[in-house]
């Protein structure tokens, strides 16, 4: 069965390199994209269906990922969606605010991509054995 | 004839007559001078009385006389001397004859001879006073009241005179004076202003005071303290006047201004004292003034220097921060587009193509390590991890576990390592950096790295001691700067021993090292027992 993604990430080599894991591994999950948090919460407004997880990138320029993370925990229908995010750094205070505000993971994304594709493909196969909330 | 009879009869009676009333006369002056008589030795006896009962008063007075008296004749020998006056010269005169001249100190001996015609010529002379030389006491100072006696005829016979003894009285005087001069001295030449106050009048002003307030002395003691106070903060002072005067504080000191006599205004930091009566109640204030006018602006710079610090040190640590993770981001990316050139197109890139991809992505990594680099190094003093107790053999044992160490390395703890106080993180830091070059630049056969401590005073002494490559005498201080590095072609981006250093800075240590090209090199490093 096929899951719902929706990656907020300002760039655009970082898009690729999501989409080519998911591509690469021949999954059939479906993957929305979104340059940032404002365009991001746009396409959740107005989607019927929600995402089953949403990965986010946390230094992006307007709304960053924390900004959006609040909103999105604040939101009484969009809060149960798990955030898992994708940082640059495994900075403590990142780490500690993001997981205050709710999140499902946070990966630090390695600099080969080798290992980033390595994490994303094991990130996917653990939701993809995970029961969650269809609306 | 018979008429003679007659006559002589008669004559015989008159005469008769006569004799009996002379005698009878006689009879009375005799009674007379006998009751007078009677009454002359009455009066005499009393008047014997009296003289004794005089006599011997004075006798008292002369002998419990507690300044000493002394009696002499007109060519100065001394008659009498009381006891006073034995202990003051030292003299018996019923031992020895005693004359006054031997008495005079030699320099006062003209002024002595002129007080002598004084009394002489007037009979007396009264505050005389002079040196005198004693038999045992050497010199003494005194003060002397002299008077002449005469005899029945109005001649001179003799002089008396009281004798005190006023040396101490002197010393005391010059030692209160002397006091007095330096205890102004020190008021008069103090930086700091000094006044006195009585009721809020000054009555009292010191040289600094006065400058700084440029006032003479008798401006400022027409003026009240209110007169050179600026109003709203007189008040506030009034008020601790009212707590001092009521006895609930002795001092109090306040920063205030004052107003000069050019109309301008300077702060001062203000100290007010009490100088009580015995009963509590306030004799004077003592107020000791000092200009911070100038203190008070340096320490608005020191504010302002120390805000701008804070703020540009927090904006080099974000700078660092932001920085390093821009710079990673495009790194990603060219290791990704150069991965996929790699993997896309695997049939179309010759080895030529393949290798530049290669060194590409492997100048792609160093350049990550660098930035990582960079951001261990700022962030070291920037964590602000809880200091505990830290077991340093735990430490260096969990290192050895967790590094990857060859097999023909073998490390060894030789002594016992301290337990001190610090952040784990930054101690652990410290011993893997150094451990890992240890391992890192071994060329023996037999790689033996060892790890021992010492105590030094106030800090401990380690040594890391490994038999590797040994490092040139000329590099070691350059191998503490950071991205300086002595290996050529590997990985190492210069940054762990920068890091070490700057650890070992925090913990107020040094760090040095002896080493042999080709047979090894040993690390020494301090860290402080104690660090605030």
């Amino acid at each position: 069965m096929g899951l719902t993604f929706l990656l907020i990430e300002d760039d655009e080599i970082e898009r690729l390199k999501f989409a080519r894991v998911l591509q690469k591994n021949n999954y059939n999950h479906t993957l929305t994209e979104a340059e940032n948090g404002e365009k991001a919460l746009e396409i959740l407004e107005n989607n019927k269906e929600l995402p089953d997880l949403v990965f986010l990138d946390l230094n992006m320029p307007k709304m960053n990922g924390l900004e959006f993370l609040k909103i999105l925990k604040s939101n009484p229908t969009l809060r149960y969606t798990p955030v898992v995010i994708l940082s640059t750094s495994n900075n403590h205070n990142d780490l500690k605010e993001s997981y205050e505000i709710g999140i499902a993971g946070y990966i630090v994304k390695p600099l080969k991509y080798e290992d980033y594709a390595h994490k994303i493909k094991c990130l996917i196969e653990y939701w993809s054995v995970n029961e969650l909330i269809k609306r | 004839m018979s008429n003679e009879l007659e006559i002589l009869q008669r004559a015989l009676q008159r005469e008769k007559a006569a004799r009996k009333q002379a005698e009878q006369i006689l009879e009375g002056k005799s009674r007379e001078l006998y009751l007078l008589t009677e009454e002359l030795k009455d009066v005499n006896a009393k008047l014997e009385e009296g003289l004794t009962e005089k006599t011997s008063e004075l006798q008292g007075v002369f002998g419990n006389l507690v300044d000493a008296y002394v009696l002499m004749d007109i060519s100065g020998n001394v008659i009498k001397m009381n006891h006073s006056a034995k202990e003051l010269f030292g003299y018996d005169i019923n031992q020895e004859k005693l004359n006054i001249v031997k008495l005079i100190y030699k320099e006062d001996y003209e002024y002595a001879m002129t007080s002598f015609q004084e009394l002489i010529v007037k009979g007396s002379f009264s505050d005389y006073q002079a040196r005198v030389y004693t038999k045992h006491k050497g010199v003494r100072t005194v003060h002397i009241n002299a008077s002449l006696i005469h005899n029945k005829k109005n001649q001179p016979i003799a002089a008396q005179g009281i004798v005190r003894d006023i040396t101490e009285e002197l010393e005391q005087k010059q030692i209160f004076e002397e006091q007095k001069k330096q205890l102004s001295a020190i008021v008069e030449n103090s930086s700091l202003g000094i006044a006195l106050t009585q009721f809020g009048k000054i009555i009292q002003t010191n040289k600094a005071f006065q400058n700084l307030l440029g006032y003479t002395q008798n401006e400022l003691l027409q003026k009240e303290v209110k007169n050179i106070s600026l109003k709203d903060e007189y008040v506030e002072s009034e008020n601790n006047m009212q707590k001092m005067n009521d006895g609930e504080i002795d001092n109090f000191s306040v920063n205030k201004r004052y107003v000069k006599q050019d109309g301008t205004v300077f702060w001062a930091k203000t100290n007010v004292a009490a100088v009580r009566n015995e009963d509590g109640s306030i004799k004077y204030q003592v107020a000791l003034i000092e200009d911070i006018t100038e203190q008070l602006e340096f320490e608005k710079q020191r504010d302002r220097l120390v805000k701008n610090l804070e703020k540009s040190n927090k904006e080099l640590n974000d700078y660092a921060h932001i920085v390093s993770h821009d710079l990673k981001s495009p790194l990603r990316s060219m290791n990704a587009l150069l991965t996929w050139l790699k993997e896309d197109y695997v049939d179309v890139l010759d080895d030529n193509a393949h290798n530049s991809l290669n060194m590409l992505l492997k100048k792609v990594d160093k350049m990550d390590h660098l930035i990582s680099g960079i951001l261990k190094y700022s962030s070291i003093d920037k964590v602000d991890h809880p200091k505990q107790n830290i077991a340093l053999r735990d430490i260096v044992t969990d290192i050895i576990d967790v590094i990857h160490i060859p097999d023909h390395i073998a490390i060894k703890i030789i002594t016992e390592l301290p337990v001190m106080v610090g952040d784990k993180f930054s101690l652990q830091q410290l011993f893997q950096n150094l451990l890992n070059n240890a391992i890192k630049y071994n060329d023996k056969e037999q790689g033996l790295i060892t790890v021992s401590c010492k105590e030094k005073n106030e800090f401990w002494e380690f040594a890391i001691a490994d038999n590797g490559v040994g490092i040139s005498k000329k590099y070691h201080d350059k191998i503490f700067q950071i991205f300086q590095t002595l290996d050529n072609q590997g990985e190492s981006t210069g940054v762990g021993l920068s890091i070490v250093k700057k650890i070992i800075d925090l913990y107020e240590g040094t760090i040095w090292l002896e080493s042999t090209d080709g047979v090894g090199t040993t690390f020494y490093f301090t860290l402080k027992k104690e660090i605030k």
